[in-house]
């Protein structure tokens, strides 16, 4: 009798923290399409201050997130990011070389990429840090650009189609 | 009759630049290289539909390199509190996309005065 309380004790204890892991990450899946309206002022126009894609299609699962970002009259940058954290390449247009990485941290996804491409300035070398937040059918990117030891915050928001 | 034709041509000639000057941001700028730049100003185009600011950014190399910036026309800069004689031998950061040919030009999204630390956004209302 003994043992066997034992062993379901040692059940609840270690299946808990499994379980708040899975009731904490949120699955953002699906397609995302930019609300202007409810997106911060930066974000307007042809040439934002922190640029966002207009669409995004994400498929999550429990290891990996696939991101495909289409903006008007840009090609898409596709990544599938590894939940681990651990560094992978985006696939982005001829000349830009892009990495980046995606963890869970509670019910918040943080997303950091390195985008760098030559310029007239030598090799331009800008990072991205975004934190995406799924309230319903509503997800709400946070991300900040950082170049040169400047930087930029906006914040857009997406709904879901 | 001549003088009239040239005149006519003078005119039409005249009349097409600044739909020449009026382009897509896509056909000139690429949307996927934001750059940083911090430069002086050294010489100004204030003109519409886009003004025209030349900034002397020094490169890591030391060299200095003179970058022609893109920005919203000089009638809406003059809406947003931004005056000629704010620019010429000021600092300035300016935060754009590069142009898609490999030129010292960008298109400003924003641009900072340093010493009065006065920001003028460009706005346009399209989705990004």
């Amino acid at each position: 009798m003994k043992r066997v309380a034992v062993a379901l004790g040692l059940v609840f204890v270690l299946g808990a923290p499994f379980e708040a892991l899975a009731q904490e990450r949120p699955d953002f899946s699906g397609t995302w399409k930019f609300n202007q309206g409810k997106s911060t002022p930066g974000i307007a126009g042809n040439t934002p201050i922190v640029p966002f894609p207009s669409q995004i299609v994400v498929k999550q699962t429990s290891s990996e997130l696939y991101v495909e970002s289409t903006s008007v009259r840009q090609a898409p940058l596709t990544v599938v990011f590894k939940l681990d954290g651990s560094k992978v390449t985006v696939q982005a247009p001829r000349g830009i070389t892009e990495t980046g990485e995606a963890r869970f941290d509670g019910a918040t996804l943080i997303v950091t990429t390195r985008r760098s491409f030559s310029s007239p300035a030598g090799e331009t070398v800008v990072d991205f840090r975004e934190t995406w937040r799924l309230n319903g059918s509503v997800l709400s990117i946070e991300k900040t650009r950082t170049q040169s030891g400047d930087s930029a915050t906006e914040t857009a928001v997406y709904d879901k189609v | 009759m001549r003088a009239l034709a040239t005149l006519s041509c003078g005119f039409l000639l005249a009349a097409s630049l600044p739909a020449a000057a009026h382009h897509s941001f896509s056909a000139v700028y690429d949307g996927n290289k934001p750059i940083t730049l911090r430069g002086t100003v050294s010489k100004l185009g204030w003109s519409n539909p886009h003004a025209h600011i030349y900034v002397d950014v020094k490169g890591p190399d030391g060299k200095v390199v003179t970058w022609e910036i893109e920005s919203a026309g000089a009638t809406n800069l003059q809406r947003a509190g931004i005056r000629k004689e704010d620019f010429i031998g000021t600092e300035v950061i300016v935060k754009g996309f590069l142009a898609k040919d490999g030129t010292a030009a960008a298109n400003a999204s924003s641009f900072t005065l340093v010493q009065t630390k006065k920001e003028f956004v460009s706005e346009e209302p399209t989705t990004p």
